[in-house]
């Protein structure tokens, strides 16, 4: 779905990525890990061109991004959805407007952009808070209205940079449901940048690590399934002190 | 209502009216004119949607060198440009010249300001959704920036009401004029404390409408 092909990108005196190739299949849920600065954020920018290589090719379904016209790039984004860390949400918009404008934006038919913004909300488990606006939701409702605009345009690839790690335990187990859903139902191939060790055990089919602009190694998981966070304040004693306590 | 406001009724009539003409071009010419020109300000920026560092240079050029003349100077210096566009030099019509470029300079910065603060992630995620440059600004950055740009234009209208009182120079008329030729220059001290009177609660009225109206439109 997505070929990366003999990417090196250089920012000022600094070389971010160094002749990187991977591929990701279609139909897959691909992990990038690595430290902070290794270049993994900049890797996944990349595969939608909001960060444009000096040199090599980025491929995605069948079509060469480097080589299109900024029209046809434009086209080429609406099938690739995007969420970001901090959300990225537009403040001043209802949770319902937040979404539609990425209808607007594929031209997506006007008299059935009600019914596709609630269905998104609906899979997101949102549908009630269409009228909010985004400053009255948690970080996890807010990840997913983002979830819900990015899957608006029925996008073949879902682009997922850190999605988690602002995120508490609990709530990061609840997008990563969320994510794990949209590619077992939808089909959706999605890559996600992480520093966090369980996102990526939990729901990656490969992995590849990445170092000082690298990827070290690309390895093939078995997904775990999303861990059970149930903060219950036995959980913080025994996590804090490993003993179990007995007494609550 | 005091004697010398009767009898003065219908030159206060007019100036007011002369006042609000040429704050009302001015107006119209920061909207129609500066916020177009703020918003390519901040288009054309280092690391922005356009980054063009000529036209940045030669607009920052522009708006900075309007900005820093004395803005009596700025009326006569113009002069001819007014003489050239209106016909004449003279009269209120030729005075929403100046106020006009003053005006456009004025607001197109505040304008840049209020772009500024959009978090970048909103422009980076319209960007992923495969928005054009139009579609950045007029479905994000006006939307988020809104109420930046209505305190802006809140302030940028006070301003222009007080560029407004010295187009007497040349003959523009307004409460300003007014208050100097009747109040002062004949000795009615009265009049022009009602002069200015006027203008506090204009200004108080214009001020709390703005504040009003982007603290409801404000949804951050």
């Amino acid at each position: 779905m997505i070929q990366i092909h003999d990417i090196s990108k250089r920012f000022a005196d600094y070389e971010a990525i160094k002749a990187v190739d991977i591929e990701v299949n279609e139909g897959e849920i691909y992990g990038i890990i690595g430290a902070s600065g290794a270049g993994k954020s900049t890797l996944l920018r990349l595969m939608n061109l909001l960060e444009v290589p000096d040199c090599g090719e980025v491929v995605v379904d069948g079509k060469n991004l480097m080589a299109m016209k900024p029209k046809q790039l434009r086209e080429a984004r609406k099938s690739m959805g995007m969420i970001f860390q901090h959300f990225n949400l537009v403040a001043n918009l209802t949770v319902y407007d937040n979404v539609e404008v990425c209808l607007q934006l594929a031209n997506y038919p006007k008299h059935q952009r009600r019914e596709r913004v609630m269905e998104c909300l609906r899979f997101v488990g949102l549908a009630h808070l269409e009228k909010q606006y985004p400053q009255s939701l948690s970080g996890g409702q807010k990840q997913r209205v983002a979830i819900a605009r990015a899957l608006a345009n029925e996008p073949k690839v879902l682009l997922c940079d850190e999605p988690t790690s602002s995120l508490d335990p609990h709530t990061t187990a609840e997008i990563l449901a969320v994510l794990e859903e949209i590619n077992r139902t939808l089909g959706v191939t999605i890559v996600i940048v992480s520093h966090e060790m369980e996102v990526i055990q939990s729901i990656c089919h490969r992995v590849s690590v990445m170092a000082d602009g690298s990827v070290y190694k690309t390895i093939d998981l078995e997904p775990q399934g999303i861990p059970d966070v149930d903060h219950t304040p036995e959980y913080f004693i025994e996590k804090l002190t490993g003993e179990v306590s007995g007494d609550a | 209502m005091p004697e010398v406001l009767q009898r003065y009724e219908a030159e206060i009539w007019q100036a007011i009216g002369e006042t609000f003409a040429m704050v009302g071009m001015s107006i119209l010419a920061a909207i129609i004119v500066g916020l177009p020109v703020g918003t390519l300000l901040f288009l054309c920026r280092k690391g922005n949607l356009l980054e063009n560092r000529v036209v940045f240079s030669i607009l920052n050029l522009l708006v900075n060198t309007i900005r820093s003349f004395p803005f009596l100077l700025l009326v006569v210096f113009l002069i001819p440009f007014t003489r050239f566009i209106i016909g004449t030099a003279i009269g209120t019509a030729a005075a929403t010249v100046p106020l006009s470029i003053i005006a456009i300079a004025h607001y197109s910065r505040l304008v840049e300001q209020s772009l500024l603060d959009v978090p970048r992630g909103v422009i980076e995620a319209a960007k992923a959704m495969g928005a054009s440059v139009v579609e950045v600004v007029f479905k994000f950055l006006f939307v988020e920036a809104r109420s930046g740009l209505v305190l802006g234009l809140t302030t940028s209208i006070i301003s222009f009401i007080s560029y407004s009182t010295i187009m007497g120079v040349v003959g523009g008329g307004g409460i300003g004029d007014f208050a100097i030729r009747y109040g002062y220059q004949q000795f009615m001290t009265d009049l022009m404390i009602y002069m200015i009177i006027i203008m506090v609660i204009l200004v108080q009225c214009i001020q709390f409408i703005g504040t009003t109206v982007a603290r409801v439109i404000d949804k951050r």
